[in-house]
């Protein structure tokens, strides 16, 4: 395998998708219960643990393009390969494969849940988790133009849920956030440490990057993608925090869908019907992202087609996805994927930077020795 | 494979008889003698008897020729050429040419008058505007040519002629602006038009269904129209348009989705007002799909998202339905399919007696036996107007199929099964091309410059350049500098 991976023309998009997929990535699933752990360590200054996340996502995103821009155009798979070796890296590349996969999963479960738990408590998980891999590989099947298209719709329709954070308003009480910064530093650490899990995503950067046209520019882009996305996450946090009663936060599973509750205009009450619907489009980008960089990986460092790992891994989720049929069982796989988030989107990107960068002047160095 | 070259009999008698054989002993060729040698040979009911008379008989009869090329010199026809073909000759007989043979020689003369059988030019009907030109095409190849050619009496307007079909040989006709339509997309349909192997095409319907990207996809990727001034507008704006032969619509690519929605009267009326009209069909496209397999949803799964204070209405209008919401929606929906064939299928005046038995009788009648809700009458009619507003034709058949699919899905999913329709089309429009360009552009991918022409319109002074979706060799219209000069 080639560290340097130059897709065909058809495949390239503009630099300023970066914008979109970044923000689309982010805000996922995760933004209709993100408030509760993040309270129970942060409690009122739970905002600043959201800003500081925020923050260190951008470090995290420019090291990402940094390292891969040390290749020129590549992927992770690429760099892997590059800095570990043939055998190695397949190790590495391998696991990357099985967090996109258990990304995609934890996804798809928590959305089900909520539509479970909210709207069609008798319906079986096999028909909806079935409806999302039909679309999620009719989705991917048209390549990755489709996929970011959908992304790009997504983000331009999704303006008006918005809105509906401006109800809520109406009963905030902002005295709640005070006083500012009065919790333990530590407990704001904490509740920074259980939000990375929300705002994942940027990570797939590591695989998209090479598709886009104008290389420089997607530095610029994705940043301002992440800054929108955490102005999302400060604002419903602050309005959350403002809105309920810390006790009702810290027992809320769905803050953000509970708020929605009681939006009312002339005819539709009761948002969050719609919303959790309506939810559908929102995750259906992040599903098609995990899901296509898992067979990327596959084609790049395996080279097992495309098609053929879609199908392989959409049964398997699918199959794997009945088995998650409770709260507690949800969670814990949620709880499982807090430090494995963690470890491989937000420490191991500052890992292989600098692995990236010595073996690059390493080896400019010999050639000059040459 | 190389074909054998038949070659013209030289004799009077054998080539008579090769005709003959060649056409089937058909009743209406005629074989007519000139004099000293000469025969013409044509068939009766394809050519004009006027020219026939003044033009070959009344210049070449009493005279004597001894070679071909004389005739030639005498003949006062345009289209006339030479050939050694018999093969040739009997198509060219059949497209309307008279052979002129001389006994003894081996090429024969092909002159060609066909007789020119054409309705009269008339009004636009499907496709009728208040603003603006009000002509449409017919069905001569010619006289379509010519009222695009009066629009634009541009050099470059570049036209290339094909013969599709293995039995009608039906001319297609090829028109773009040279320095303006992509190279690209004039070779991509070039070749589409070339490789088509069938039997014969009737009409530029069925063409367009011959070379579009997806044969499969539900929703079309060529336009047809019948206004020629809608196409020297888009032939100037850098699409290509194939007329055919015998057909009133010519078809326009590439086309994006959006466009579907346009209209000529969008660029006549001043820009307030077609930037609303664009909205406003948008609106009535999106209520048509999605209406009735809403009040389907709402009423199956969801009534906690209805306020009490039209709950009730709501309520009271369904209690004496015996039927559950989505079985209603279908048997409205149905209905009005049925109305709306009927009447399309009807001579105009029983067309708008049935449109008052369908829609005030039985629509009354359906209420008051109880069988289906007033408020879904009133938005089944809703959704039937938002269909009838899209411009297009063909695509205003695919929205009033697509409800369909989404009523049924949200009487089993509600919400989620509107939303998962919802995407599965979203997916679908996004894998479409249009002779190898995005279908949904200029919404994915993004080409914001081509909002304000192609979404909303804003006035001419702020549009100097060409949609780039279209990928125009010539990106200016104008110059913007010059014309605020002028002003």
């Amino acid at each position: 395998m080639k560290a340097n991976y130059q897709p065909k023309p058809p495949l390239l998009v503009n630099a300023f998708m970066a914008f979109y997929i970044m923000h689309d990535l982010q805000v996922g699933v995760g933004i209709n219960g993100f408030q509760r752990y993040i309270y129970m360590y942060a409690k009122h200054d739970s905002w600043v643990s959201v800003i500081l996340v925020g923050l260190l996502v951008h470090l995290i995103v420019f090291l990402i393009l940094k390292t891969l821009q040390l290749y020129g155009s590549t992927d992770i798979f690429g760099v892997h390969d590059d800095v570990f070796g043939k055998i190695i890296g397949k190790v590495f590349n391998a696991i990357f494969i099985v967090y996109c996969l258990y990304a995609t999963l934890i996804t798809l479960i928590n959305y089900i849940e909520i539509v479970q738990s909210w709207i069609f408590p008798e319906t079986p998980i096999w028909l909806f988790s079935l409806s999302l891999f039909l679309l999620m590989i009719y989705g991917i099947t048209g390549g990755i133009r489709v996929i970011i298209g959908i992304c790009f719709f997504n983000v331009i329709i999704s303006l008006w849920v918005l809105f509906l954070l401006l109800f809520p308003l109406k009963y905030a009480d902002f005295s709640q956030l005070l006083p500012v910064l009065d919790t333990n530093p530590l407990g704001i650490i904490k509740g920074t440490y259980r939000m990375t899990s929300t705002v994942l995503g940027f990570e797939l950067f590591f695989v998209l990057y090479p598709h886009f046209k104008e290389k420089s520019k997607v530095q610029l882009y994705s940043h301002l993608g992440i800054l929108i996305s955490t102005i999302v996450y400060v604002a419903i946090m602050v309005i959350s925090i403002a809105y309920f009663s810390p006790g009702q936060l810290v027992s809320n599973i769905w803050a953000t869908l509970t708020m929605f509750r009681i939006s009312k205009i002339p005819f539709i009450e009761r948002f969050e019907y719609v919303t959790i619907a309506y939810w559908m489009i929102i995750i259906l980008p992040n599903l098609m992202f995990y899901m296509w960089s898992a067979i990327r990986g596959m084609e790049r460092s395996f080279k097992v087609v495309e098609k053929k790992s879609l199908l392989i891994f959409s049964i398997l989720l699918f199959v794997v996805s009945l088995f998650f049929k409770t709260r507690l069982e949800i969670s814990r796989l949620n709880q499982l994927f807090v430090p494995i988030g963690f470890y491989l989107a937000f420490c191991y990107p500052i890992l292989l930077f600098f692995l990236a960068f010595i073996k690059r002047k390493w080896k400019s160095n010999k050639e000059q020795a040459l | 494979m190389e074909k054998i070259i038949r070659p013209i009999p030289p004799t009077t008698e054998e080539m008579t008889l090769a005709l003959k054989k060649g056409l089937q002993n058909s009743a209406d060729l005629m074989v007519k003698s000139a004099g000293s040698g000469m025969t013409l040979l044509y068939i009766d009911t394809l050519i004009e008897k006027l020219m026939l008379h003044q033009d070959i008989l009344g210049r070449i009869k009493d005279e004597s020729f001894s070679e071909i090329d004389a005739i030639m010199g005498e003949i006062t026809v345009s289209d006339i050429k030479k050939s050694k073909n018999l093969d040739e000759a009997i198509m060219a007989v059949l497209t309307g040419s008279v052979i002129v043979h001389l006994n003894g020689d081996s090429s024969v003369l092909l002159v060609n008058i066909p007789s020119d059988e054409k309705r009269a030019l008339s009004k636009s009907e499907n496709e009728s505007q208040v603003v603006g030109s009000q002509i449409a095409f017919n069905e001569s190849l010619s006289t379509n040519i010519q009222l695009i050619r009066r629009y634009l009496a541009d050099p470059n307007l570049c036209q290339e002629m094909f013969h599709i079909g293995t039995r009608t040989h039906t001319a297609v006709s090829m028109l773009y602006i040279k320095d303006i339509a992509s190279e690209e997309y004039v070779n991509n349909l070039r070749e589409r038009l070339t490789s088509i192997k069938i039997d014969g095409i009737i009409d530029s319907a069925v063409l367009s269904q011959l070379i579009e990207d997806s044969s499969l996809s539900l929703f079309p990727q060529m336009t047809v129209t019948e206004r020629p001034d809608l196409v020297s507008h888009w032939l100037l704006n850098g699409k290509i348009t194939v007329l055919v032969n015998g057909s009133t619509l010519a078809i326009c690519c590439p086309h994006s989705f959006i466009e579907f929605f346009h209209t000529m009267e969008d660029i006549n009326v001043r820009w307030h007002i077609a930037t609303f009209l664009r909205l406003l069909r948008m609106a009535g496209v999106f209520m048509s799909i999605f209406f009735t397999a809403v009040y389907v949803a709402v009423l199956t799964y969801h009534y906690e998202i209805v306020p009490q204070a039209l709950l009730i209405p709501l309520s009271e209008s369904r209690a004496r339905v015996p039927f559950p919401p989505l079985f209603e929606a279908f048997l409205l929906e149905f209905m009005i399919e049925f109305l709306r064939e009927a009447g399309s299928r009807m001579p105009t005046k029983v067309g708008q007696t049935i449109g008052i038995v369908g829609g005030i009788v039985i629509g009354t009648a359906a209420v008051d036996a109880g069988f289906t809700s007033n408020i879904l009458i009133i938005i089944v009619a809703l959704g039937a107007l938002g269909s009838f507003i899209t411009p297009s034709y063909t695509m205003g058949n695919v929205i009033r199929i697509l409800r369909f699919p989404l009523i049924l899905l949200a009487g089993c999913w509600g919400l989620y099964g509107i939303m998962f329709g919802f995407c599965l089309l979203l997916l679908h429009l996004l894998r479409q091309t249009t002779l190898g360009a995005p279908f949904m552009a200029p919404f994915y991918p993004p080409r914001f410059a081509d909002w304000k022409t192609n979404i909303i319109r804003l006035p001419f002074t702020y549009t100097s350049n060409r949609p780039i979706e279209l990928r125009p060799k010539d990106e200016h219209k104008y110059n913007p500098e010059k014309a605020k000069k002028q002003k």
